[in-house]
């Protein structure tokens, strides 16, 4: 076996060095020779019986008898049977409650004392019914009660073992197990055990003899100790590095946030702009704007939520109104045929919770510039019921670049440096995609190390009759990523309610990877 | 997304060859399609249509028209169709609407087929065809409802006519009855389905023949008899109804040309409108209306980032199926029957990008330099954030949509200024957050087991009325912060508050609350800098923690950040 000696605590390490094979321990012979409190005594003992370095050889009961605070003062003050006598002798005959008061005692303590002393014929009743000592001397066994007291009062204890058969039998009439603290002695059971060394406590105690551990290692640093220099006196105990850690609670960021925080730092350094918007949009800019007819699938009361009050907007701004009204109808002047209905001028101005990022794209169109990169990571609602899959409302990350000269191969470029830089994409594949607002439409598919190949998110350039009606004459690449699984995956989740779980402990311990 | 099954026998047959997945996975992307699954023991493929805007791409016989013509270059010719100069004889097959119809479903227009045995793997595509028209381009039979009959039981010409509901009835398709039309919106399943559409009116669609024969009462149910195709039928007749004409003429076309690729002969009906449109009065279906579409070569060039030359762009839409030739400053094609998504020249270029190759098209990197820059919404709240985790809180994220229970009743909170939704899809989420507050009281009543002290935030946004906005309602960027142990209360409230608003360089008073029953009266305040109030903290009312169901004492904080950046 291969003993680790450093490890040991110093109250360990002074017993094993203070013992030899073959001799008997005891906790009593530690206590005395090396100092240890009773405490450290039975810690010491202990762990070296958890190492197998000491085994138990004995083990006997022992008797014993403390003095207490009660049998101090007694000795200090004299017995109840001592000081009555000697109070009669010196101030002649009295009752017993002139006794009880003149010496502070209790009735029934001068009453008791006063029976055991008649009895023995020391003291006496006179015709006034008042005490008196008729004896000379206390009877034989006060004198051994007050020789028992006065012999305790050194050692604190008296041992049993070492009574003779008459002072154990007067011990008994002042020692109590329990409830002691009116009487003289306190009467303790001990369990005595002897331990020996075993022989790889005999290889452990050589281990620290070779290794120079002597016990006296500094244990914790003070500020006492660097003030006074003393620590320069000595060595430093190793500690066991392995020890169990305590848990601690730090102040953390939620890793979900952290994550969303790099995507977006991410493209900070693409030399993207940050855009952000109202959670209560309109029909207008979350459906009219992007060139989706407002008879579209996916504009439906199941799919996009209304809100209850105000159920409408007060206006949609101009000339944006006009023209994206126009445009749905005919056209407009973007070279559209438009989508060839009567534009409705009241469901435009009707209230939804934002249903999908590119709103905020559109709305970044009236106020961008050319050339302009802007993106968004934006809080989406959709009508959908709640599942692994699908929360009541999400992030959706999406952008747009501006440019005089952009086009579809600016675009994969665009996806291809998303690919690799957020997504940390092996290889990287463009399909044709559709949006209703796109056009042409390319959806980037991507493989990635951990997760394969998946849809990293969807693309396009603007329809002119999107950026033409908002004002804007030159093409605009319109993105989104589909983050989330991403998320999932650094999170090492599988269910996106978990990203936006209230469950503390949870939320305290995920880690990102 | 529209999802369409086939059996392996119908593609592969329409085709013209068996092709492995490998292969369909390869080329699908023509056709904006994705293989959703093969299963290869019952033999059917499940296929994923990404274009909405394509309806003519969601059957068999569509998908295997695109794949055959990107492979082959071939253009398919339909000679069936009608146009305005070019009408094709209909043999007395009349379909006529009247015009009690209009402003209730104004069209009704119907061609016929025969020259086929109907089997059972055609009758399913055929559901299939008529499911996809009517519920995603048909908006769920809204704007078209079409019908598949037995054209041999017709007597010509079919009628079209809005009639009492009360009045009529037939033995619909599925019963054994006769019903009236209302009493088939109230018992029949498609009737509970689909009678909305129409139950309004006061009158209601009907189709019948000239021997006043039911077909249809549409867009709920055929009849029985004429109404109930079979496999082994040979000849067919196909009616569609709706507000919208193009849409119905649009959808009869695409299953015209279906049809006619499984093997059908296609038969023109002619239609007899009840009201002028912009092709007449008359026309013969099918029938082609679409205009030819003029893309230049500048445009084609500016949108793919690559010069193409005419001849390119022609070759490449050719494989798209689109008929181009060269004109002027670019191409102008004539759009083939059964599509109308060509809406504007970028639709063209498009279709040069898939047809030409998108692998052919070299990523390039764009060129422009910009600055990027966070919001400072953004910039602030990070701010607030590093402060926050310093003194010890774990950031939270939470959903922005709950119950009234959570955000109003659990509060002890008025719900006047709370932004609800009109048509909620359960009452778990009818509310848009009008504070971070109840969020944070939702995370201590699920996290008892968590070792205290809970020290938690968010910093996300709420919205609430504002009759000052356009929009009736506000959104602001709002920091919740929440803290609770054995021992806490307004003093270590106050300690955070000060701290963060020392670091935030941010100079304030305070105000008592009065009258929030979120806090104990006397232990909250107002946060006011520079005369507005832009926040409160206090000790969270006992009556709120109970009504989470939590027992430890509690203090909290919300800010308005906006009125601080």
């Amino acid at each position: 076996m291969d003993i680790d000696v450093k490890n040991l605590h110093p109250l360990e390490v002074r017993l094993l060095r203070h013992v030899s094979l073959g001799e008997d321990i005891t906790p009593e012979a530690i206590i005395d020779e090396l100092g240890y409190k009773v405490g450290q005594s039975n810690q010491a003992f202990s762990w070296l019986m958890g190492k197998g370095f000491v085994k138990e050889k004995s083990r006997s009961t022992k008797v014993s008898y403390e003095l207490t605070d009660f049998g101090r003062k007694e000795q200090e003050e004299g017995l109840p049977a001592e000081r009555i006598f000697r109070f009669l002798k010196e101030n002649g005959p009295h009752s017993l409650p002139e006794i009880a008061s003149a010496l502070s005692l209790e009735n029934s303590d001068v009453g008791s004392a006063y029976g055991l002393l008649s009895s023995k014929k020391v003291l006496a009743m006179d015709g006034d019914k008042k005490a008196q000592a008729v004896a000379d001397s206390l009877p034989a066994d006060v004198l051994l009660q007050r020789a028992l007291l006065d012999k305790a009062v050194k050692a604190g204890s008296l041992d049993d073992e070492s009574l003779s058969a008459e002072e154990r039998k007067a011990i008994g009439a002042l020692a109590k197990k329990r409830g002691a603290q009116n009487s003289a002695f306190r009467t303790v059971d001990r369990d005595l055990i002897v331990y020996v060394l075993t022989e790889d406590g005999d290889r452990a105690k050589k281990a620290l003899l070779d290794a120079n551990i002597t016990g006296e290692e500094l244990g914790v640093l003070t500020p006492q100790m660097i003030q006074s220099g003393s620590w320069k006196n000595g060595t430093f105990r190793p500690y066991g590095i392995n020890a169990p850690t305590s848990r601690l609670i730090p102040g953390r960021r939620n890793a979900y946030s952290s994550y969303l925080q790099w995507v977006k730092d991410k493209l900070i350094a693409l030399g993207f702009e940050e855009f952000d918007g109202p959670l209560v949009e309109n029909e207008f800019w979350n459906g009219d704007a992007l060139f989706m007819p407002q008879f579209h699938s996916a504009r439906d009361i199941h799919d996009v939520y209304y809100v209850k009050d105000p159920v409408h907007c007060r206006e949609i701004e101009e000339p944006w109104l006009s023209q994206v009204a126009r445009t749905h109808e005919d056209g407009w002047k973007t070279g559209s045929r438009g989508w060839g209905y009567t534009f409705d001028h009241e469901f435009t101005r009707r209230q939804v919770l934002r249903s999908q990022g590119t709103v905020l794209s559109a709305h970044q169109l009236t106020k961008a510039k050319v050339p302009g990169k802007y993106f968004g990571v934006v809080r989406c609602f959709r009508y959908d019921q709640v599942d692994a899959t699908h929360g009541a409302d999400f992030y959706q990350t999406e952008g747009i670049v501006l440019g005089n000269d952009v086009n579809l191969r600016n675009l994969l470029g665009l996806l291809k440096m998303f690919a690799e830089e957020i997504a940390g994409a092996e290889e990287v594949k463009y399909v044709p995609g559709y949006f209703p607002f796109t056009e042409p439409s390319i959806e980037v598919h991507i493989k990635h190390p951990v997760l394969g190949w998946f849809e990293l998110g969807g693309s396009g350039i603007f329809r002119p009759e999107v950026t033409e009606a908002l004002g804007i004459d030159v093409p605009v690449l319109a993105w989104g990523l589909g983050i989330d699984r991403m998320a999932l995956m650094h999170l090492g989740l599988n269910d996106l309610r978990e990203l936006f779980t209230p469950d503390i402990e949870s939320v305290r311990t995920r880690r990102g990877n | 997304m529209p999802k369409i099954e086939s059996t392996e026998n119908m593609l592969y047959g329409l085709l013209g060859r068996k092709i492995s997945d490998d292969e369909l996975v390869d080329i699908f992307p023509v056709a904006k399609a994705e293989l959703d699954g093969h299963d290869t023991k019952e033999g059917i493929l499940k296929i994923e249509l990404n274009d909405t805007n394509r309806p003519d791409l969601w059957s068999p016989a569509g998908v295997a028209r695109a794949l055959r013509t990107y492979e082959t270059g071939k253009i398919p010719g339909y000679g069936f169709f009608s146009t305005k100069d070019d009408e094709k004889p209909s043999d007395g097959r009349t379909v006529i609407d009247d015009e009690s119809a209009i402003g209730i479903r104004d069209y009704s227009i119907g061609f016929a087929a025969k020259g086929q045995t109907v089997t059972e793997d055609m009758l399913l595509t055929l559901i299939q065809s008529q499911e996809k028209l009517c519920f995603n381009f048909g908006r769920k039979r809204k704007t078209i409802a079409l019908g598949i009959y037995r054209s041999d039981l017709i007597k010509y010409p079919v009628h079209y006519a809005a009639v009492d509901p009360d009045k009529t009835s037939f033995v619909p398709l599925g019963m054994d009855e006769e019903l009236t039309l209302r009493e088939i919106c109230e018992k029949h399943p498609k009737g509970k389905e689909y009678g909305y559409i129409v139950s309004s009116f006061p009158r209601f669609p009907y189709l019948y023949d000239d021997d006043n024969e039911t077909l249809s009462f549409p867009p709920v149910i055929n009849s029985a008899r004429i109404g109930a195709v079979k496999v082994g039928d040979t000849d067919l007749f196909v009616e569609l109804s709706g507000p919208i004409l193009d849409d119905l003429l649009l959808a009869a076309s695409i299953l015209a040309c279906d049809m006619a690729d499984m093997g059908f002969e296609i038969l023109p009906v002619k239609v007899k409108f009840a009201k002028d449109t912009k092709y007449g009065r008359e026309i013969t279906v099918p029938y082609y209306f679409q205009e030819p579409v003029h893309a230049s070569t500048a445009l084609i060039a500016k949108k793919l980032g690559l010069e193409l030359s005419t001849d390119d762009c022609i070759a490449a839409l050719g494989r798209m199926g689109v008929k181009a030739v060269a004109d002027g400053d670019g191409v102008t094609i004539t759009v083939p029957e059964y599509r109308n998504d060509f809406l504007h020249a970028v639709d063209i270029a498009e279709d040069v990008m898939i047809g030409y190759g998108l692998d052919r098209f070299e990523p390039v990197m764009p060129s422009d330099f910009t600055i990027g820059r966070l919001s400072p919404a953004e910039e602030f709240s990070r701010k607030v954030k590093e402060i926050l985790v310093g003194l010890g809180f774990q950031e939270m994220m939470y959903n922005y949509l709950g119950s009234r229970k959570e955000y109003v009743e659990n509060m002890h909170v008025s719900d006047e200024d709370a932004v609800f939704i009109a048509n909620p899809m359960s009452e778990n989420y009818e509310v848009i957050r009008p504070s971070v507050l109840p969020c944070l009281l939702e995370s201590e009543s699920v996290s008892g087991h968590a070792v205290y002290p809970h020290n938690i935030f968010e910093i996300g946004k709420i919205a609430v009325k504002d009759a000052s906005d356009n929009s009736g309602t506000v959104t602001k960027n709002s920091l919740g912060l929440f803290s609770s142990d054995v021992q806490v209360g307004y003093n270590d409230a106050a300690s955070y508050i000060n701290t963060l608003m020392y670091f935030l360089r941010k100079d304030y008073t305070l105000e008592e609350v009065s009258g929030d029953e979120r806090f104990i009266p006397g232990r909250a305040a107002w946060i006011v800098v520079d005369g507005k109030r832009v926040g409160l903290f206090g000790e969270t009312h006992p009556q709120v923690l109970e009504s989470w169901g939590c027992s430890m004492p509690a203090i909290m904080a919300e800010i308005d950040l906006d009125k601080l950046i």
